[in-house]
C-alpha cells in the first residue's frame, strides 16, 4: 500500500459517524445508495485528491445499497480498503468494488435483520414494556434506550474499523460462529420475556381482580394469538393493532355492561 | 394545551419521524421511549409511561426491514400519550387507542411520502456529482433531514389536535367507555406473550427458553405475594 496513505482512525470514526445518516435520503430506486456514497466520502477524498476521479468514485458508490443500518459500517469500512487498491491502480479492483458490494449487501441486511430487527429489539422492547406495565417508571424507558444502543451503537462504531482491516477477507467474518450465537441468543432471551409475561399476567390478574382478572388475561391472550394466525389460504394474518382495538372496544362494552347491571 | 406545549410537541414528532428511519434509529421513536417523552413535555409522565408501554407491546411485533411499509408506532405513541394527558384516559380508552392507530397509519402514509420525494431528490444527486459537484449528497441529506422534520412536527401537531377535538364527540358511546387501566395493562401484557410466541417459539430451544421464564416469573411473582401491580 505505499504512495496512498492509509485510513486512520480519526477517518473511521467520522465514516461511523456519518453512517447515522445512511438512510437519510432512502428511497424506493437506490435505497441507502445516496447515504451510504456519503459516508464514503472522507476516505474517498484520502484516496483521490483528484476531484475528477473522487467524482467518479462517488458515482459508482451512489448505485442501489441496502443493509441493515447498523452492520452497514462493515460494507464501508470493506470499500475503504478496497478503493485503497483502485488509488493504486491495481487492475480489476474497480469490478472487485462493485461486486463486493453487492454480495455484502445481501449478506449484512440478512445478518442484521435476524440479530437486531427479529432478535434483539422484540425481545427487549417485550421487557421493557412488561416492566413498565407492572409498574417500573421511567427507568424502564432508560433502560430499554441504553441496551439497545449499548450493542447497535457499538457495532456501528466498530464495523468500519472491523470492514478495513478484512478488505476482501470480510467472508470469514461474517461467517464467524459469533454472529450465529449471537442471534440465537436474543431469540432465547426473548422467549424468557414471553414465558415471563405470561406468569406475570396471571399473577397481576390474580393480585387485582382474583378469577375475573386472570379471566381477562388469558381471555385477552386467546383472543390475540387467535387474530395472529393466518387467515385463509392466502395466509393473510389481522393486523396485531386492530386486533388491540377490536380488544379493547370488547373490554369497554363489557365494563359498561357490568356497570350498567352492578346495584 | 399551551403555546409551549404544542411546540414541545412539534419538536417531539420531528425527533420521533427523524429516529424512525432516516436519521440513527437510537430507538428514541420506539413507544416505550416516545411515549415518556411526551409525558414529560405536557406534564402526565406516568401516563406516558403506560401508554409507552401499551403501544410498544401492540407493535412488538412490527419489523422495520427493507422497503415494507409499517405504521409509525412512535407517533401512535405521541398522540395516545396526547389524549392521555387531557384527562382520564382509562374513560375513553378505545377512543384513544383509535386514535392512536389512526396516527400510526398516517406517519406510515408520510413516510412513504418522504421516501418517494426522495427518490426525485436522488436522481438528482446523481446528476450533479457525475457534473463535478461533489457536494450534492451532503446538501440532499441536509435538506431530506429538514423536510423530515417538517414532515414529522406537522404530522404529530396535526393528529393530536384532531384527536384532542374528537374527544367531546365520542361521549356517552362505546369509544368513551371505561375499560378500566386494570384490564387494559393485562391485555397489554397479553400482546406481548402474543408477539413473543410469534417470533422465538418455532424451535425448541426457545420453547425451552420460554418455560424457564414461565418458571422463574412465576416463583418471583409468588415469593412476592401481594406486591404486584402496585
Amino acid at each position: 500500500m505505499t504512495g496512498v496513505p492509509r485510513s486512520g482512525p480519526g477517518e473511521r470514526r467520522m465514516v461511523a459517524l456519518r453512517s447515522l445518516f445512511l438512510q437519510a435520503v432512502w428511497n424506493y430506486e437506490t435505497l441507502q445508495g445516496v447515504g451510504f456514497a456519503w459516508a464514503l466520502l472522507p476516505g474517498l477524498r484520502r484516496l483521490h485528491p483528484d476531484p475528477r476521479k473522487r467524482a467518479e468514485r462517488l458515482l459508482a458508490q451512489l448505485e442501489l445499497f441496502n443493509s441493515n443500518p447498523y452492520l452497514s459500517t462493515i460494507a464501508m469500512g470493506v470499500v475503504l480498503r478496497l478503493e485503497h487498491e483502485v488509488a493504486r491502480g491495481v487492475a480489476g479492483a474497480e469490478v472487485r468494488v462493485g461486486r463486493l458490494v453487492g454480495v455484502l449487501r445481501g449478506t449484512l441486511g440478512a445478518l442484521g435483520d435476524e440479530l437486531f430487527w427479529a432478535g434483539w429489539r422484540p425481545a427487549l422492547g417485550g421487557a421493557a414494556a412488561t416492566a413498565a406495565l407492572l409498574g417500573g417508571g421511567v427507568w424502564t424507558a432508560c433502560a430499554y434506550w441504553l441496551f439497545y444502543n449499548a450493542l447497535t451503537q457499538a457495532v456501528r462504531l466498530r464495523g468500519v474499523t472491523a470492514g478495513y482491516a478484512s478488505g476482501a477477507g470480510i467472508a470469514r467474518v461474517l461467517q464467524d460462529p459469533f454472529w450465529r450465537r449471537a442471534a440465537a441468543a436474543t431469540r432465547l432471551g426473548g422467549a424468557a420475556v414471553g414465558g415471563a409475561a405470561l406468569a406475570l399476567g396471571i399473577a397481576l390478574g390474580l393480585s387485582g381482580g382474583g378469577g375475573r382478572g386472570v379471566g381477562i388475561f388469558l381471555g385477552s391472550v386467546a383472543l390475540l394469538g387467535l387474530a395472529a394466525r393466518p387467515l385463509g389460504s392466502g395466509g393473510r394474518r389481522l393486523s396485531p393493532a386492530l386486533a388491540f382495538l377490536a380488544l379493547v372496544i370488547l373490554l369497554s362494552a363489557l365494563t359498561q355492561a357490568s356497570a350498567g347491571t352492578s346495584p | 394545551m399551551s403555546l409551549p406545549e404544542w411546540l414541545l410537541l412539534g419538536a417531539l414528532g420531528a425527533l420521533v419521524f427523524l429516529d424512525a428511519w432516516p436519521v440513527g434509529q437510537t430507538m428514541l421513536s420506539r413507544p416505550i421511549v416516545a411515549g415518556p417523552l411526551a409525558g414529560a413535555v405536557l406534564g402526565a409522565p406516568a401516563e406516558g409511561v403506560f401508554w409507552g408501554a401499551v403501544f410498544e407491546a401492540v407493535y412488538l411485533g412490527v419489523l422495520p426491514v427493507g422497503a415494507a411499509r409499517y405504521p409509525d408506532a412512535g407517533l401512535a405513541a405521541l398522540v395516545g400519550t396526547v389524549v392521555a394527558s387531557r384527562g382520564d384516559a382509562a374513560e375513553s380508552a378505545a377512543y384513544l387507542v383509535a386514535v392512536a392507530l389512526a396516527a400510526g397509519l398516517l406517519g406510515d402514509w408520510t413516510s412513504a411520502f418522504q421516501r418517494r420525494w426522495n427518490g426525485r431528490v436522488a436522481a438528482g444527486v446523481r446528476g450533479r456529482v457525475a457534473a463535478g459537484d461533489l457536494g450534492a449528497p451532503g446538501r440532499a441529506i441536509a435538506a431530506a433531514v429538514a423536510r423530515g422534520a417538517l414532515i414529522g412536527a406537522a404530522a404529530a401537531i396535526g393528529s393530536a389536535a384532531v384527536a384532542l377535538a374528537g374527544l367531546e364527540l365520542v361521549e356517552g358511546t362505546v369509544w368513551a367507555g371505561p375499560a378500566g387501566r386494570e384490564a387494559l395493562r393485562l391485555a397489554a401484557l397479553a400482546a406481548v406473550v402474543v408477539s413473543a410466541g410469534r417470533f422465538f417459539l418455532e424451535r425448541r430451544s426457545g420453547r425451552l427458553a420460554w418455560m424457564a421464564g414461565l418458571v422463574v416469573a412465576g416463583g418471583l411473582a409468588s415469593w412476592a405475594g401481594g406486591g404486584m401491580g402496585s
